[in-house]
């Protein structure tokens, strides 16, 4: 080890006692006093002996605690510790409410300071990962506790410690095992209070959440459902009276959950059993899972759909030349074409009725309802005309193919439809017909495709296979663009208002010299416009709680004040409303309707 | 698409999403007055634009950063930015259509046959994980790809990737591991 420094010998006695090193050669003493870490027991009252120190943790801070003036505040404590400390007492906190050992708290400790050690704990919220450790612990030991209790405890969306604790679990590389349904079922049960009876019903339940787990019930569930589920029939059989919501409330799923699992059980063929052979036989069957049989029904519902509707088809073909011909003598008694221009319209080119729509926007506000009317009719007139022309042509290509009924239909259609329309509208100015023509004439070079030139260097835009013609359709016109500014402020008055004032503070905030970057929370504002009726402020407050998008306002509305036939969806919905003006303003509609809502304004 | 099996297996891209610049400053506001489809919110400091054709719903930025999602297929969503293009500029601002790129691909697959998830999971430990309680559906993470499979009991598939060429390898990769997890039907 080491060599005497006067006669070089390596033979050195160490004594601890003494603490003294000497050379057994020379007899030099190379070291006095050494250091010694040997345990020192000392008397105390009434000849107990114990050891002399202190016990310091191995990650504690390197200052040992004072003696005698002991500051409680840790003065000077690394940042570290300070985190372990306050990570240390939330778990024993938060572990107490659910009732954990201590040797489970350890290992969560364990994990937080793995956590922390790999930087985890960067942005995220100390009491989320905290949760995330202990229900990972939970999950190791197999403990009966859920996600949803922590989040319970601590008011969290439980999708956010879930995505926490999935995000801890990766990164630690621990594998949680999968949960069983059969480890809720002992806690639920004591829950439900069955009394003496508790650890039969608990086997009944077993049994059943096994055999739901062999029928591939509990695939993709939450395990909380099924033992529900299990539960409540357990409990039955056991002839305790439990209701669906009894059992809620301690399983903590919704009632439809209960009821769709209930319904699934009794889809399997073990439910057929009664409660004496359930418990005494197991039958070997499996069953498929209840999504398969969904589906499988649904495909079988559509194939039968198929069947029906083709055998309706070779039906119509018989039908559809007396339903023309009663259609016409209809149109004679009745001029209403907006309806069914709209549904022609529709079948035929939705892009021509969208044109057409926007074009004859400009015309529209000059013109009362009655010339409305009018020159709504004309344009039905010469737009058929047009469209049976294109309809010869495509009527011509589709007679080889069997699928030849629909589009000749729609073909002798619009042509019956064209000689008794000429009748009863007679002339009307051309000018409105002239440029309508020229517009449906451009649209059908449109359509045959006018690819632009421009090379697509870095930063040009490369403008092949983009139609000019139908960007301009997405801009607005001049006069369109005041009214909907004019809309646009009054909408958002409230929002233009706290702008100005904000912009006014910091001004003098910054005059004062006192201004201060803050953060900007996101703020929900409250559309207050004025309600006309009933009706329309339950619209808007439907709206505004978004509890259905995919409802067309426009048609519910058309069915309440006119009655009249209205295009079915929001693209024929366009066009009908236009011709019977709706009696309430448009205006917090967000809808994708390609007019914009002050027309309606003016029209009134 | 699979080259182990018979029968093709239908990998239907449902969602593109892209982002580009167009190197100037929008004014939000002379978008949300003159352009035709729009929604403007002033909270988030966005123009939500939408297109008929392809059909595409863009995110535009004062910046001059735009996120165009809902396209079909990535030609589409390139196409659609030109065009989300074209009309800014009709609008007149001097954009310059830039950095163009495809940031997420979503695509859905079935398999003919169901799945045994938590049997998935325990053979793929790490790189599956199976919440039940959070999510009917085992995640399985391709990392050196960056890619995300969704498994869902019934057999369907999603697939989430930052590029179509991804999107098909992942199913080329994960179709091997579920063929194993697969549950014999009996009826």
């Amino acid at each position: 080890m080491r060599v005497c420094r006067s006669c070089g010998g390596g033979d050195i006695d160490v004594d601890q006692a003494r603490g003294s090193a000497v050379c057994t050669s020379c007899g030099s003493v190379l070291e006095d006093n050494i250091i010694v870490s040997e345990v020192q027991f000392v008397e105390g009252s009434g000849g107990v002996s114990s050891a002399v120190g202190q016990f310091v943790s191995a990650d504690g801070p390197v200052k040992a605690p004072l003696l005698g003036s002991g500051f409680h505040t840790s003065v000077g404590k690394e940042s570290r510790a300070q985190t372990l400390q306050a990570g240390k007492r939330q778990i024993q906190q938060l572990g107490s409410q659910l009732k954990l050992n201590q040797h489970c708290l350890d290992t969560a400790f364990n994990f937080f300071k793995m956590v922390v050690s790999k930087h985890l704990t960067r942005g995220r919220k100390t009491e989320h990962v905290i949760a995330a450790c202990l229900y990972l612990v939970c999950r190791t030991e197999g403990t009966p506790h859920m996600l949803l209790d922590l989040s319970d405890l601590l008011q969290v969306n439980v999708y956010i410690l879930g995505k926490t604790f999935l995000l801890l679990a990766r990164e630690l590389c621990i594998n949680a095992p999968a949960i069983d349904p059969c480890l809720y079922i002992p806690r639920f049960a004591h829950m439900l209070e069955f009394g003496g009876q508790t650890h039969e019903v608990s086997m009944t339940a077993l049994r059943l959440v096994q055999r739901m787990k062999r029928d591939w019930m509990h695939t993709g569930r939450r395990p909380s459902g099924l033992c529900g589920a299990a539960l409540l029939v357990a409990a039955r059989m056991h002839k305790f009276r439990r209701t669906v919501k009894d059992v809620i409330s301690v399983v903590k799923v919704c009632q439809t959950t209960l009821r769709k699992r209930l319904t699934e059980f009794e889809d399997t063929p073990t439910s057929q059993l009664t409660i004496d052979e359930f418990m005494k036989v197991d039958l070997e069957q499996e069953c498929d899972p209840p999504s398969f049989t969904a589906s499988k029904h649904k495909a079988k519902m559509q194939q039968l759909e198929h069947e029906l509707a083709r055998k309706l088809d070779e039906v119509e073909g018989e039908i559809s030349c007396y339903k023309d011909e009663i259609e016409s003598e209809l149109e004679k008694s009745r001029p209403k074409l907006r309806g069914i221009y709209a549904a022609y319209a529709k079948e035929i080119d939705p892009e021509d009725a969208e044109l057409l729509s926007l074009t004859s926007e400009p015309e529209v506000p000059e013109v009362e309802e009655a010339e409305l009317n009018a020159a709504a009719q004309h344009l039905t007139q010469t737009f058929l005309n047009q469209v049976i022309h294109e309809e010869d042509r495509h009527g011509k290509k589709a007679d080889d193919s069997d699928q030849g009924a629909g589009p000749e239909n729609e073909g002798a259609g619009p042509q019956r439809l064209a000689a008794p329309l000429a009748v009863i509208l007679g002339q009307l100015p051309s000018a409105a017909s002239l440029s309508l023509q020229k517009t449906f004439q451009s649209f059908g070079e449109e359509t045959g495709g006018k690819p632009d030139d421009e090379q697509s260097e870095s930063g040009e835009l490369d403008l092949k296979d983009i139609d000019d013609q139908e960007i301009d359709k997405y801009i607005l016109n001049d006069r369109e663009v005041e009214v909907k500014t004019e809309l646009w402020m009054k909408q958002n008055a409230e929002y233009l208002k706290e702008q100005k004032e904000k912009e006014e503070r910091i001004r003098k905030e910054k005059e004062q010299g006192t201004y201060k970057e803050k953060p900007k929370k996101a703020k929900r504002k409250k559309d207050q416009v004025a309600a006309s009726t009933a009706g329309e402020a339950i619209e808007r407050m439907l709206e505004k709680k978004k509890i259905s998008s995919k409802i067309n306002y426009e048609v519910l509305r058309d069915l309440n004040s006119r009655g009249t036939e209205s295009g079915t969806g929001s693209g024929g919905g366009s066009s009908p409303s236009r011709a019977s003006p709706p009696p309430l303003p448009r205006l917090a509609l967000r809808h994708e309707t390609t007019q914009p809502p002050p027309q309606e304004d003016k029209r009134r | 698409m699979d080259s182990s099996n018979d029968e093709a297996l239908d990998i239907i891209i449902t969602n593109v999403v892209a982002t580009f610049r167009v190197r100037c400053h929008l004014n939000l506001r002379t978008i949300a007055l003159e352009g035709n489809n729009v929604i403007y919110k002033p909270d988030c400091g966005k123009v939500l634009m939408k297109l008929r054709k392809p059909k595409i719903t863009a995110s535009i930025w004062s910046s001059g950063k735009i996120i165009c999602t809902g396209a079909t297929s990535e030609d589409d969503a390139k196409l659609g930015a030109r065009r989300l293009a074209r009309v800014l500029q009709k609008l007149g601002f001097r954009v310059r259509f830039s950095a163009f790129k495809v940031v997420n691909v979503l695509a859905v697959c079935s398999m003919p046959f169901s799945i045994a998830l938590i049997d998935f999971t325990m053979n793929n430990r790490p790189i599956a994980s199976y919440e039940p309680e959070l999510h009917p559906a085992a995640t399985y993470r391709i990392k050196h790809i960056k890619a995300t499979v969704q498994v869902f009991s019934t057999g369907s598939i999603t697939v989430t990737g930052p590029n179509v060429q991804t999107v098909a390898t992942a199913v080329e990769q994960v179709y091997p591991l579920l063929f194993e997890c697969r549950k014999p039907l009996r009826k």
